[in-house]
């Protein structure tokens, strides 16, 4: 990972401090005061608010799944709705047939989601860009297509219901226990990326995304690359969907519409390409994007009448912030926190110096 | 031979609709996902004009053309212009995000409801009888006609005079291209202009034909793996492709699963990607340009 | 003296709001003049070029300083097919030719709004003549043509247009020293025969010095010498890190050469 200076003074003298998570103590501090608030929350917030911090766990591993894709082995996907459908309907399916508990549904959601991680992930051996991005789509329908056949067929036409998980004896049924399993869960995911990352699978996606060729050249497996970033981050989405699904209480086609994906490519853009931290960033902008429409739409006077169309107030604010964001900022919500610090880090001058002076 | 019929009209529809993302592929090689959303709006505003100059169906058709025109130059000035030059994914983002907002504000304009803009024009949409036994209802009759006209005049207007090639050198390297005096600007808001008209006339004519409802963009998307089938940057590939894509997919909605109908497509997209990315007729430089 | 074409005044160019590439370059170009720019990599050449034929939105590239007149006319940061309508034409380092296309193809795209037609098919004929090879191949793909033939297509194409000035990047790159030869002879026969004039980007010193009538050596970013033909050839700087023959041609070994580098100080 290539990191921008953190600290004046501050300098890194050997490889292993390059690789190091955490490196100044500004860093741990800051480090741990997040920590801490996160633990205090589910004690102060509401329940109203319990779940809105549940939703955006669930949210950030599936971002950051998408972001390990596209943002840094450089792998276009629109059909994560469908590999999340994949996941969710695992555990359905095997819930509704044989009554699997948790600890067997999670796993087989997993291994699905990583077959399918190579059947998506096989096209990208042969095609890139827009014709990748195109076949994954094709690929969402036809998963959430087959998830349709499957409710269709064994009369299950509203949904598939899903008893919560029962852990130790207890049903999982509270805010506060989701808010433990899901946060843990969204930070083992976060941890597991930055280590894949600062690990040598992670440099040779960086080289199969900068360009292909050269990473051949240099004896990266480019094909071998691809496939297990398709396998991880397909993994992962699938066990994001697993857990959506208990989280729900409910699984259903419905849930998984091209929209979905869309929302979540939206998530890693707004939040920062190529950042992890965008990644979270993006999935808290796009999880509470849809109560803030309806809270400036309170505020608003007048707005009253569009309250029984608030979807699709809600569907156009967020197409035009998309819009926003791709057209204004395209490094997203990141690429404005580092701008802020370049400035400061520049500052008194506006720009670097002249190219070729740096001797 | 009633089965003939409909993969006919279907596959104009596709035709149709095809060949406006073929142009803008051209021209940018941005993938317009909005495509579908702007055929619907032509639909819409034809619906406007119906209301407007109802009992004259031309002067309603003619408005509503027109307006679509400038509604597909103004996509491009107003947003896709400060996409040019930015990274193809991002434009093709773009025009997701675009897709999304339209649909947002169809809703809010229009509701959710069915509307039958052939009333107001008093257009009665009579069954023909075809030699064979076949019927064809009047508006796809006339979709058939106007796919073929469109063609028609698309495939001169690229195959005589210099504009074709210019489009595809504007695509494959627009800065190049620039920088011998072609106007990218000019070039990319006739494209999307063009393309968003022929989209919304066949919005329209299917509006005429069925009726109008929210759901009429997802034929648009349908349309998308015709225009890939035959080739992204080949206009008689569209055509070919929407061929193949139609007969696939009244057949098997005949024969196997009627449930089948919203993949089939899709389906024949994955096997196409398979065999033959870069599809019938389109250049197979194309794949490593994206 | 023949009248001023092209005046570059105390330009400077950022790339993407952040890392400036040439500060305070200062240039011109008079009617029937060849301008040799030289430099080493990344020395700004290409960067210089490019501002004068102008940006494209890819480049996030801006002239944040300074001027560049053509014909009287301030042209800094215009579009790059309004500034090819006036009589610049680039033939770029990378990417000259559209490698999907034929020739033919090729020499159809350039817009040239005042020609009329028969004139437009007169031009393409006379350009052909200059490259005869490129008649045999007129059916080619562009993209299968050799180094030297598709250098020839890119002078081709770019005087198709209405060109007035031609800014040549690095003609040489790529190319063996006899095909060099072969395009720089061409170039001159149409330099003589159209009355245009040519602005030439070379690292290859020897290729520049030949034929410019004027130089200017680019560093880092900044001009640090210029002079016609005779002031440059005779300077000693020029004659060790360019020609590569100090002490009046007796070759040094590459240690003398690395030390005294670092010690070099440009004078005018
Ligand atoms: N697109 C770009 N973005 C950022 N910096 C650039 C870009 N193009 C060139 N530069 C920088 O500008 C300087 C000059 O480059 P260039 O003009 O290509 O040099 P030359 O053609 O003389 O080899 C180099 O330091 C290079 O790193
Ligand atoms: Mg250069």
């Amino acid at each position: 990972m290539s990191r921008q200076p953190r600290a004046s003074g501050y300098f890194r003298t050997g490889y292993a401090q390059d690789l190091k998570l955490v490196q100044t103590r500004a860093e741990r501090a800051s480090l741990a005061l997040l920590g801490a608030v996160l633990l205090a929350f589910p004690f102060l917030a509401s329940p109203f608010l319990l779940d809105l911090a549940n939703q955006v766990f669930l949210a950030s591993i599936g971002a950051l799944a998408l972001m390990l894709l596209t943002g840094y082995a450089g792998q276009i996907s629109l059909g994560h709705a469908g590999l999340m459908a994949a996941g969710a309907f695992t555990v359905g399916i095997l819930f509704r047939e044989t009554q699997a508990p948790f600890w067997i549904t999670l796993p087989a959601a997993a291994a699905v989601g990583a077959v399918l991680g190579v059947v998506f992930g096989l096209p990208s051996l042969r095609l890139r860009g827009l014709y990748l991005a195109v076949s994954t789509l094709a690929l969402h329908f036809l998963v959430v297509y087959l998830g349709g056949e499957y409710e269709a067929k064994r009369g299950f036409s509203t949904g598939i219901l899903i008893d919560p998980p029962v852990l130790a004896g207890m049903a999982i049924t509270s805010g506060h226990a989701w808010y433990g399993i899901l946060g843990t869960a969204a930070v083992a995911t976060l941890l597991l990326c930055l280590n894949l990352l600062r690990s040598g699978t992670g440099r040779a996606w960086a080289a199969v995304r900068a360009n292909e060729t050269v990473a051949a050249a240099l004896g990266i497996g480019v094909a071998g690359h691809k496939l297990l970033a398709f396998v991880i981050s397909s993994a992962l989405t699938a066990l994001a969907g697993a857990l959506f699904a208990y989280h729900r209480g409910f699984v259903s086609v419905e849930a998984f519409s091209l929209f979905l994906s869309i929302q979540y490519v939206a998530m890693i853009i707004i939040g920062g390409m190529g950042s992890l931290l965008g990644a979270i960033l993006g999935a808290v902008f796009v999880t509470l994007f849809p109560y803030g429409i309806e809270v400036a739409l309170r505020a608003l006077p007048g707005a009253q009448r569009y309250a029984g169309t608030l979807f699709a107030v809600n569907y156009a604010a967020f197409g035009f912030v998309m819009i926003l964001f791709l057209v204004l900022e395209p490094l997203g919500l990141v690429g404005i926190w580092r701008r802020v610090q370049t400035y400061f880090l520049l500052w008194p001058f506006k720009h670097r110096p002249l190219a070729g002076r740096r001797r | 031979m009633q089965l003939a019929v409909n993969i006919t009209v279907l596959a104009a529809i596709y035709a149709l609709i095809a060949c406006g993302y073929v142009l803008v592929y051209r021209v940018s090689r941005v993938l317009n996902l909005a495509h579908g959303e702007l055929m619907m709006l032509g639909a819409y505003l034809l619906l406007m004009t119906a209301t407007q100059f109802s009992s004259h169906w031309l002067a309603a058709l003619t408005a509503a053309v027109l307006l679509s025109l400038s509604t597909g130059v103004l996509v491009y000035v107003f947003l896709m212009r400060k996409m040019t030059g930015e990274m193809v994914l991002a434009a093709v983002l773009t025009t997701v995000a675009l897709g999304i907002l339209l649909r947002g504000a169809m809703v809010l304009i229009w509701s959710a409801q069915q509307f039958y803009p052939a009333q107001p024009l008093q257009i009665a949409n009579v069954a023909i009888a075809l030699p064979g036994g076949a019927r064809i209802s009047l508006c796809a009759a006339l979709l058939v006609l106007t796919t073929a006209l469109v063609y028609g005049a698309l495939l001169t207007f690229l195959r005589f005079g210099r504009w074709g090639v210019r489009m595809r050198a504007a695509g494959q390297n627009p800065l190049l291209a620039a920088q011998r005096g072609i106007n990218l600007h000019a070039i990319y808001a006739l494209a999307w202009g063009l393309s968003t008209l022929t989209g919304a006339l066949a919005g329209m004519l299917i509006a005429l034909d069925a009726g109008l409802n929210q759901t009429m963009a997802i034929i648009g998307l349908k349309a998308f793996p015709a225009a890939l089938v035959g080739g992204l940057d080949s206009l008689a590939g569209a055509l070919a492709g929407a061929l193949i894509v139609a007969a696939a997919e009244i057949l098997l909605i005949n024969y196997v699963d009627p449930l089948l109908s919203e993949v089939v497509p899709f389906l024949v997209l994955i096997a196409m990607l398979i065999v033959r990315p870069w599809g019938l007729f389109g250049t197979r430089e194309e794949l490593d340009r994206v | 003296m023949s009248t001023l074409l092209l005046c570059v005044d105390k330009l400077e160019v950022v790339y993407q709001r952040a890392i400036t590439a040439v500060q305070g370059i200062t240039l011109s170009a008079r009617e029937g003049q060849i301008v040799g720019v030289l430099g080493t990599n990344g020395a700004g050449k290409s960067t210089l070029l490019r501002a004068i034929s102008g940006f494209h939105g890819i480049d996030d590239a801006r002239v944040t300083e300074g001027s560049i007149v053509f014909k009287g006319r301030r042209i800094e940061n215009s579009e790059p097919h309004a500034i090819a309508q006036t009589g610049i034409v680039l033939v770029p380092e990378r990417d000259k030719v559209f490698p999907n296309l034929t020739v033919a193809e090729n020499l159809a795209v350039p817009v040239a709004p005042k020609l009329a037609g028969s004139e437009r098919r007169r031009r393409e004929t006379q350009v052909m003549q200059f490259f005869p090879k490129l008649g045999a191949l007129r059916n080619r793909t562009a993209g299968l043509l050799s180094g030297g033939e598709r250098q020839m297509l890119a002078i081709a194409t770019a005087l198709v247009c209405r060109v007035e000035l031609l800014l040549v990047d690095e003609l040489s790159l790529g190319l063996a020293p006899v095909v060099v030869d072969d395009l720089m002879a061409r170039l001159m026969q149409i330099k003589r025969e159209l009355g245009i004039t040519i602005v030439l980007v070379e690292q290859s010193a020897a290729v520049a010095l030949a034929v410019a009538d004027y130089s200017y050596v680019l560093e880092n970013g900044r001009i640090v010498l210029d002079g016609d033909k005779a002031r440059l050839a005779s300077h000693a700087d020029i004659q060790e890190f360019y020609l590569g023959n100090a002490n009046g041609g007796q070759r040094r070994s590459y240690r003398d050469v690395k030390q005294y580098r670092r010690s070099r100080r440009w004078y005018g």
